[in-house]
């Protein structure tokens, strides 16, 4: 297309600014034409107006923008100092600690078992300990994989069955090499060593056993890197 | 670009009465005008028009200009009437409106990206 001789360069800026002018009109004309073609459609296939209800119901939802209440209108911090009565010790229970109080309460839950267990074995005033110390046996007895857990655990086991078969137990840690009894003795030990599991009180048996079922796998795994 | 060179010819500038009298606006044949067309195909060529078009309506959208319009739209709408609003009706009434309500922010970077692009595609 022959431009001869002209070109914006050429132009001087008022005429630029008017040709920019322009072209923003143009596009701006288009984009009401689009929001016209749309609202038109919306109109004759019906959609248009689908947004709106009736005045009563907008006003029953609108957003409320109050201090202290979220956009329900609802007082968001509500249960935080409210108390609650454990159905099972009847104790007065802070909502927030509710759920695991609870856990531990009815014995059911992953750890459950494993503090009702150190309580028994110690022998010793349960009924004082305070939540926080509750929640510290947890950090303790998560380490299932840890020596010093196992050693505690270990200890305790020799105390309570001296006449049990599974004293060789302690060649666990000690060597890969043992004996072929010392193989079968700590294919099944295993699934004991990580809580306390010797004495079980006769109430407690169904979630224990739940519990034992998911760690035994692991436990047994374990093992194999150990005894080659 | 022809028909305008034809139709230059075709000008007559003074004619006796009771002849029609064939004027034709000079400004068609400036070059300013060719040099306006060619600057749009341009634009439409590298697919910049279509680049300032959605950022326009982009823009448009954020700050409020489509809903504020809809708005407008929907109380035409009632006083036309559901059953008989037609695209010149809107168009009618919504444009002027439109135009008027696009915030200076927008018009301004707007106006700065076409700049930028005459300036940068001089005569080629």
């Amino acid at each position: 297309m022959k431009m001869e001789e002209l070109s914006v360069s050429s132009l001087d800026n008022s005429k630029l600014e008017a040709l920019a002018q322009d072209i923003l009109s143009d596009l701006v004309e288009d984009a009401c034409l689009g929001l016209c073609f749309e609202v038109h459609r919306a109109v004759k296939q019906g959609y248009f107006f689908l947004d709106d209800t009736d005045q009563e119901s907008m006003r029953d939802f609108e957003i409320v923008d109050q201090p202290g209440l979220d956009v329900f209108g609802q007082v968001y911090n509500q249960w935080k100092n409210k108390e609650c009565v454990c159905p099972n010790c009847s104790r007065s229970i802070a909502a927030s600690r509710f759920a695991p109080h609870l856990e531990k309460c009815l014995g059911m839950g992953r750890n459950s078992s494993r503090i009702a267990n150190r309580r028994i074995v110690t022998g010793n005033n349960t009924n004082n300990k305070s939540e926080s110390d509750q929640e510290d046996n947890d950090d303790v007895n998560d380490n299932d994989w840890s020596y010093g857990a196992e050693k505690k655990a270990k200890k305790r086991k020799s105390d309570k069955n001296p006449n049990s078969p599974r004293r060789s137990k302690s060649f666990k840690h000690k060597s890969s090499t043992s004996s072929k009894t010392n193989q079968d003795n700590e294919a099944h030990a295993p699934p004991k060593d990580s809580y306390i599991a010797s004495s079980r009180p006769v109430g407690m048996m169904g979630p224990r056993r739940r519990v034992e079922n998911q760690e035994s796998p692991r436990m047994l795994m374990k093992d194999d890197a150990f005894s080659q | 670009m022809s028909p305008l060179v034809d139709r230059k010819v075709l000008y007559c500038e003074s004619a006796p009465s009771g002849t029609i009298k064939l004027q034709i606006v000079p400004e068609i044949m400036s070059k300013e005008y060719q040099m306006r067309a060619a600057i749009n195909q341009k634009l439409i060529e590298m697919g910049e028009r279509e680049r300032l078009k959605e950022l326009l309506r982009a823009k448009l959208v954020e700050c409020g200009w489509k809903d504020q319009l809809k708005a407008h739209c929907k109380d035409v709408i009632r006083e036309k009437g559901l059953e008989h609003v037609t695209v010149e009706d809107l168009v009618t009434e919504v444009t002027p409106k439109g135009r008027a309500l696009v915030p200076d922010s927008v018009k301004k970077e707007l106006l700065q990206r076409i700049r930028a692009f005459l300036v940068q595609h001089a005569a080629l």
